[in-house]
């Protein structure tokens, strides 16, 4: 039984700093660098892809995650920030990924530390199964506010 | 404190405790000190498999077992596990803890992820049926590397 699977995007150069971007699953978006970068602006960037392929990974894995832990979850939003770091030989690399999760869940009768506790185990079970988080040399850190609520 | 077998396949360590025996599902078999009392959990191979536990449900203390009867189950981050008695007998005690560090059965699965005690019908011929450490290493240790050689 085979336990791999391929994923594959297209980009092509549309000229200047622009390109096109084909995603495997369909969408596609005009691409360009960060203005800093030479790049453009208004356009999905390498970076934005980069810290937006872990965020939404992360929150696809705690959406499965709540399901399996029996969360009532009401809402998620996740800002996420990725630390780019210039090395002396004008290398580049993330150094760093920052997750702050605002999770909000009903207690669902159940006492609130027992399901906030729960939402923390989801969690930590989203950033350890998540596939993106888990092929980056980044450090991951996941700086959640969990908020339980009486309904 | 238990003693340890460990055996690394691939990127992952799996140690089997010393002083119990194995079905070979993996479920250990540990005798209490009390005539004819066993402490059931699952081997380590089994809890990294398995995934992250989010509930663990025994049946009830009083519930009488076939040897092959399920004694209970895992709902893990990945899937619904459910664990087979190799002793014949009627469940005793079950480990409430589970209840709220159903994770216990991952961090601690020769200790305080232990699952139920059953009190053994005819233990020395359920005995007979089990693996030594040893043997179950060898087993598991096939099995694992089974599983990771189709990947």
């Amino acid at each position: 039984m085979s336990r791999t699977a391929t994923y594959h995007t297209t980009v092509r150069w549309k000229g200047d700093h622009r390109g096109h971007l084909v995603m495997g699953n369909g969408p596609e978006y005009e691409f360009s660098a960060p203005p800093d970068a030479h790049g453009c602006a208004g356009v999905f960037t390498p970076e934005d892809a980069y810290v937006a392929a872990a965020n939404t990974c992360v929150m696809m894995m705690f959406l499965w995650a709540a399901e399996r832990f029996k969360l009532r979850l009401l809402s998620y939003e996740c800002r996420t920030e990725g630390t780019k770091l210039v090395e002396l030989d004008r290398t580049e690399l993330f150094t760093r990924l920052h997750f702050r999760p605002k999770i909000r869940v009903a207690a669902g009768g159940e006492p609130s530390p027992v399901v906030e506790a729960r939402v923390r185990r989801a969690l930590q079970s989203a950033r350890k199964y998540s596939l993106v988080a888990n092929s980056v040399k980044s450090e991951i850190v996941v700086d959640p506010e969990i908020v339980v609520e009486e309904c | 404190m238990a003693e340890f077998l460990e055996t690394t396949i691939d990127k992952f360590i799996f140690r089997v405790a010393a002083d119990r025996r194995y079905s070979r599902d993996g479920v250990w078999v540990q005798e209490c000190g009390v005539d004819g009392q066993v402490r059931l959990g699952v081997g380590d191979f089994v809890q990294q498999r398995s995934g992250d536990a989010a509930f663990v449900h025994v049946k009830p203390a009083g519930t009488r077992l076939a040897s092959g009867d399920e004694f209970a189950e895992m709902e893990t981050i990945k899937a619904n596990v459910g664990l087979v008695s190799p002793v014949a007998g009627e469940i005793v005690e079950v480990n409430k803890d589970l209840d709220m560090s159903p994770e216990n059965v991952n961090l601690d699965p020769y200790g305080k992820g232990w699952v139920a005690v059953v009190q053994a019908a005819d233990w020395g011929a359920d005995r007979v049926g089990l693996l030594d450490p040893v043997a179950y290493l060898s087993a598991m240790r096939a099995q694992a590397e089974e599983e990771v050689g189709a990947s």
